[in-house]
């Protein structure tokens, strides 16, 4: 199991490399950060000089391979837009959205899981139906659209949740629900069809002529192996969620990574982006893997695999 | 399209909004940029520039009711000659760290804006025109200029707040261009007490503040700046009476906001323009026909300049028929005028050679509904526009390389009621903006930039701009307006430049209950 995940562990790192070097070209090729810290109408002296200045004059690999070293020195450099270093940026900037990822995972959960499981048990019944709508109405609502809801419904009507910032946890409340929204269909469809094939499969028979029924046959012999691809699922939808909170976070004034990556993005600034980039590769990488581990650890077949 | 729907909800639901802010003094500012530094000296963000105006003072401020430059951390000054400026430093004026501005201070402020190395946003730019700052004592100084320079007071009003000597002293004696970034230690009448970048800034009250400042003391305690990305987030925060003011708000949702009585809608002028630069020269092609002067008259005839402005633009917007804005100093406007004529717009075309229209490339990077009205309109007298939007970058990349005939573009003119600042960027022959390449254009756009007589100036402006006219290298478009929302407490003098000064905003009397 060890050498296992080393192995995995290691190609992250060379597939997370590639993704930095892939992102570093595209970024050079499509901005130029020196005409961006410049800014609009500079004359192209003051361009050059700044390019000068910041060694964006060199070629393209030996930039990036200046980058890497650096970062393996634990130097991530400093924000041609920010003015700071870009480690402590990326620290200032990630509890939040850490925080609200989780907040989002944790809704979908609350929701999703428990409406696909009792859909589950009771096909085609008025429950099913109703759970199946809430998954197309919540897949066919934008993120935008619901925030905008929210925002009128319990921030401004009945004024119980704060509609902006990040300082408080029921800062947190409007934007999870939003997020978490967005993945409450696929985990529900998941869970159900999951829980109806094993409820079908000969294992659950055999143990209901054991014995096993109620909270018990469902827990312990259902959920089980009806969850290992919500598990897999899940690990995506976070590291969705921890790249991709832009529309959330903007809507919101949350000070997250999402916002902070479109900001940089748009300002030019080539050492934040890079690091984001492997941030953000990183943690879907991560993600994967613990996926992987956690399947392995509810089904003992894929262990011995 | 969001915000609408946010204003009639609230104007359905009947939502009664909480007091703002007078009770604690604090006035909340909603934005919608980012704060990446609050050194202005390193950043043109708008926002910033906001800030800065409460946490800086230059040797000079612009009065935002008449737009001239007075002294403010001066005292006075003298012009001794066309190539040199005396000034005398307002004693009394105090660093937020409680330290007394000096000769020494300039000296070093300006100093250390035009050494190259230090890389400031305005650095070239002053450096173009100062060739050095002198102490003549310890509260006076003496500005040796390159060449005369009608603008110097402007960019030290604008471009050169005042830093302590040593300000930028790092550790191990480097000099160091991120001192003030997080922590700001100005001259303005508000202080920094908290800054978290990207998210709020909240300002108090200086109170050793000079009392002789043209800026006044300022009647708010408190302010805090939130970065607020999305409109309709703002406008709920400000109907639940957690913000007080916002701007840049379109017209016509500030409007429906105002008219609900949830906020105040101000508005007032901006010195930005719109205008269509013209590949006259034929940078893009010799046999291009934008080089036919009938062909870019037909273009303004084709273009119904006062209708957009009516429906898409709206608030205080009004045509332009030069190549500046009409409050700035030198902007004649005694040129030749072009009406909404689609017939005229043919018959010229026909004159041209090109009854039947031509097609060609508009670049644009903002306002896609007025771009693509535009092209509307050129494609009802055969021009057939093809719309290429695209980011500010890609368009001054391929600008750069003389790729493109024609562009949406628009200038803010540095909030300065000059001429200049729109003229030199636009006109010189080395400007990659300048489409036209008109020598006689550059050369009085040039000569009046390094003139201190003003008569002179203004009959050099004059020339260029009428030939501008008379030759239609440009389309001129139309002037904004900046829309305000405010808190009903709140009273705000909207200043004539769109640059707002948020010192000079005080809380209503409160109703007697």
């Amino acid at each position: 199991m060890l050498r296992y995940a080393s192995k995995r562990v290691v190609l992250a790192i060379l597939v997370a490399l590639a993704v930095s070097f892939a992102a570093f070209l595209l970024l050079s090729v499509a901005t130029d950060p020196a005409a961006a810290i410049a800014g609009e109408g500079a004359e192209p002296e003051v361009i050059e000089h700044i390019r000068e200045q910041l060694g964006l004059n060199r070629p393209l690999l030996v930039q990036y391979g200046s980058w890497l070293l650096s970062v393996f020195r634990g130097d991530f450099g400093t924000s041609y837009y920010w003015h700071q270093p870009v480690g402590t940026l990326i620290v200032q900037h990630l509890p939040v959205t850490l925080t609200l990822a989780l907040s989002a995972i944790f809704v979908t959960l609350i929701v999703a899981i428990p409406l696909g499981t009792i859909a589950a048990l009771y096909p085609n019944s008025l429950i099913d139906r109703l759970a199946l709508g809430l998954a197309v109405a919540a897949q066919a609502m934008p993120s935008f659209w619901l925030a905008l809801i929210l925002i009128i419904l319990l921030g401004v009507m009945l004024p119980i949740f704060p509609i902006s910032g990040d300082a408080t946890a029921l800062n947190y409340v409007l934007p999870a629900i939003v997020l978490g929204a967005h993945s409450v269909p696929a985990v529900m469809r998941l869970t159900r069809v999951g829980v109806m094939d094993v409820m079908a499969s000969d294992y659950i028979r055999t143990a209901r002529a054991k014995g096993f029924y109620g909270y018990r046959l469902l827990w312990r012999q259902v959920m089980r192996n009806a969850l290992l691809p919500v598990v897999s699922v899940l690990s995506v939808q976070l590291g969705y969620k921890l790249g991709g909170s832009v529309v959330t976070e903007t809507v919101f004034a949350m000070n997250g990574l999402g916002r902070f990556a479109l900001q940089s993005i748009v300002g030019g600034d080539i050492p934040t982006v890079q690091m984001l980039v492997v941030l953000f590769a990183m943690t879907f990488i991560g993600l994967t893997l613990l996926a992987d581990l956690l399947n392995a650890w509810l089904d003992p077949r894929i262990r011995l695999a | 399209m969001r915000a609408a729907i946010v204003a009639a909800c609230l104007t359905l639901v009947g939502i009664t909004p909480t007091l703002a802010g007078r009770a604690d003094d604090t006035l909340v500012i909603a934005i919608e940029g980012e704060i990446p530094t609050l050194d202005h000296l390193y950043t043109t963000a708008r926002d910033t520039i906001v800030v800065s105006e409460l946490t800086d003072d230059g040797l000079f401020y612009v009065d935002p009711d008449t737009l001239a430059y007075v002294p403010l951390a001066a005292e006075s000054y003298t012009q001794i000659d066309d190539t040199t400026i005396d000034v005398t430093i307002r004693p009394g004026v105090r660093f937020h760290d409680g330290s007394t501005l000096t000769a020494d201070d300039v000296v070093y402020t300006f100093n250390w804006v035009i050494d190259p190395a230090t890389n400031t946003n305005r650095g070239r730019l002053i450096a173009n025109w100062l060739d050095r700052v002198e102490r003549l004592g310890p509260m006076s100084v003496r500005f040796h200029l390159k060449h005369p320079y009608p603008l110097a007071i402007r960019d030290m009003a604008f471009s050169v707040q005042l830093r302590k000597a040593g300000a930028y002293q790092g550790t191990e004696g480097k000099p160091d261009p991120t001192a003030q970034a997080l922590t700001l230690n100005g001259v303005g009448p508000y202080k920094v007490t908290n800054f978290q970048p990207g998210k709020s800034v909240t300002l108090t009250r200086f109170e050793d503040y000079y009392a002789a400042s043209p800026k006044g003391r300022p009647a708010i305690k408190t302010i805090i700046f939130r970065t607020i990305p999305d409109l309709s987030t703002q406008q709920a925060e400000l109907v639940s009476g957690k913000v007080d003011w916002m701007y840049n708000v379109p017209a016509d949702v500030a409007a429906n906001i105002g008219a609900t009585g949830y906020a105040v809608h101000l508005t007032g002028p901006t010195l930005r323009i719109n205008f269509i630069p013209l590949d006259a020269a034929g940078l893009t092609g010799a046999d291009n026909p934008l080089t036919k002067r009938d062909v870019r008259r037909a273009m303004i005839h084709a273009i119904n300049r006062p209708d957009i402005v009516k429906y898409l633009v709206q608030g205080d917007a009004e045509v332009i028929n030069s190549a500046c804005h009409p409050l700035q100093f030198g902007c004649e406007q005694d040129v030749h005028k072009y009406a909404y004529d689609p017939a005229e717009a043919r018959r010229l075309l026909a004159k041209a050679g090109y009854p039947d229209g031509f097609e060609f490339e508009f670049w644009a990077y903002r306002e896609r509904q007025v771009a693509e009205a535009i092209a509307a309109d050129l494609a009802k007298v055969g021009i057939r526009a093809r719309l290429r939007f695209v980011t500010l970058t890609t368009l001054n990349q391929a600008r750069k390389k003389h790729r493109v005939p024609a562009f949406f573009a628009s200038w803010e003119s540095g909030s300065t009621a000059d001429t200049a600042t729109i003229a030199e960027t636009h006109w010189s022959m080395k400007s990659d903006r300048n489409l036209a390449q008109d020598v006689f254009v550059a050369q009085r756009m040039e000569a009046a930039a390094k003139t201190i007589d003003r008569a002179e100036r203004q009959r050099l402006y004059s020339e260029a701009l009428r030939r501008i006219a008379e030759e239609a290298y440009w389309i001129p478009l139309y002037t904004y307006s900046q829309d305000y929302l405010v808190s009903k407490d709140l009273a705000y003098p909207v200043p004539k430049d769109g640059l707002p000064r948020l010192f000079r905003a005080h809380w209503r009397a409160a109703k007697a209950s």
